[in-house]
């Protein structure tokens, strides 16, 4: 009997299964996909996305936040506190533009985020992307933009560098206390 | 289970010169909203947004812009200014509209423009309401108008996992 290859190149919307059992939901074929959403309905002090080897098919995450609590969105991947960061920020006050770095940090910091005393109901917001971040082979690099337009207004640029290959399996956001409403939505992107 | 998301759900390219662009009756089903804006204007501009028809003193916005002369912040209490559109030159503006179906808390918008040919500008404002963003409305200085062949894209971004 011979032997028959079996390629798709010839079938259109097809879709993949997550396992042979018919009735399985299709795997996502998305390129820009909503993985986790924590939204906080009493304050915290920090919120943890784990089990983040579950998504390595995925190239890049992204979070996306919107926070009252802290001046800053401080992050620590794989549970690392030691002194593996490194920090850049560019930012703007409304009336100059500074930066700053720091190395051998102990966590990644985005600016960004409204302060618990600022303006009543006024959300900082934070885009960070993460790049590579299943590499295994790279330094991982994070860059953000973040602002807030408040009693104490922000608009801030940042990278951090966290030294080490590892590919990401988990990240936790802190900074101080984080109010009820804020928001931090995880994004997978191919 | 992952949720595919960023998902386009308005897109005007004008056929001719407008004063505005507005985007109504904004499906509330997602978390944010990113709105990119690729154009021109007839003469050197800024790009207002405005919300729900809010014409009040409700708006603040802190940017940094850098060009030739060097790096400088501003603030502005009037309204959101974004970047600079001009003849000639085509600028692209991206402006993240975080929490906008939310109704407890003010809006933050996030803006990041490119306009090579003089700076590069990001932006933060806040738009001081807790109703949710069902109506924007862009525009320039007055009489200036965005040029023939400017994109407006407005996408939404799922902040729930189906």
């Amino acid at each position: 009997m011979g032997v028959v290859k079996l390629s798709t190149a010839g079938i259109r919307n097809y879709s993949k299964t997550s396992d042979f059992l018919s009735g399985n939901l299709p795997l996502s074929l998305g390129s820009f996909d909503l993985l986790e959403t924590t939204t906080l309905t009493t304050s915290a002090a920090s919120v943890t996305f784990s089990g983040l080897g579950a998504y390595s098919d995925y190239k890049h995450l992204q979070i996306r936040a919107v926070v009252r609590g802290s001046f800053s969105l401080n992050i620590r991947l794989n549970g690392d506190s030691g002194s593996n960061y490194a920090i850049h920020s560019l930012q703007g006050n409304g009336s100059s533009v500074s930066s700053s770095s720091t190395t051998s940090a102990s966590n990644a910091e985005f600016i960004g985020s409204a302060g618990g005393s600022e303006d009543a109901n006024a959300f900082g917001a934070l885009v960070v992307d993460f790049l590579d971040a299943y590499s295994g082979s790279k330094n991982t690099t994070m860059r953000g933009l973040g602002g807030k337009s408040t009693s104490n207004p922000r608009i801030a640029l940042n990278s951090s560098l966290w030294n080490n290959t590892a590919a990401i399996s988990s990240m936790e956001l802190f900074g101080g206390t984080w109010v009820a409403g804020s928001r931090f939505s995880l994004i997978g992107v191919k | 289970m992952p949720t595919p998301t960023y998902t386009l759900i308005d897109s005007v390219t004008l056929a001719s010169s407008a004063s505005s662009v507005t985007f109504s009756s904004i499906d509330q089903t997602y978390g944010d909203l990113v709105l990119v804006v690729d154009g021109k204007a007839e003469g050197k501009t800024g790009l207002y947004l405005q919300f729900n028809g809010d014409s009040g003193s409700n708006y603040t916005t802190v940017g940094m812009q850098g060009e030739a002369s060097g790096a400088s912040s501003y603030s502005q209490t009037l309204a959101f200014t974004n970047a600079n559109l001009m003849a000639g030159a085509q600028g692209l503006n991206t402006v993240q509209l975080m929490a906008y179906s939310a109704t407890d808390k003010h809006k933050t918008i996030l803006a990041r423009a490119n306009f090579a040919t003089e700076q590069v500008r990001a932006a933060a404002a806040r738009w001081a309401s807790t109703s949710a963003i069902t109506q924007v409305r862009l525009f320039m200085d007055s009489g200036r108008n965005f040029q023939i062949g400017t994109t407006l894209n407005l996408y939404g971004i799922t902040s729930e996992v189906v």
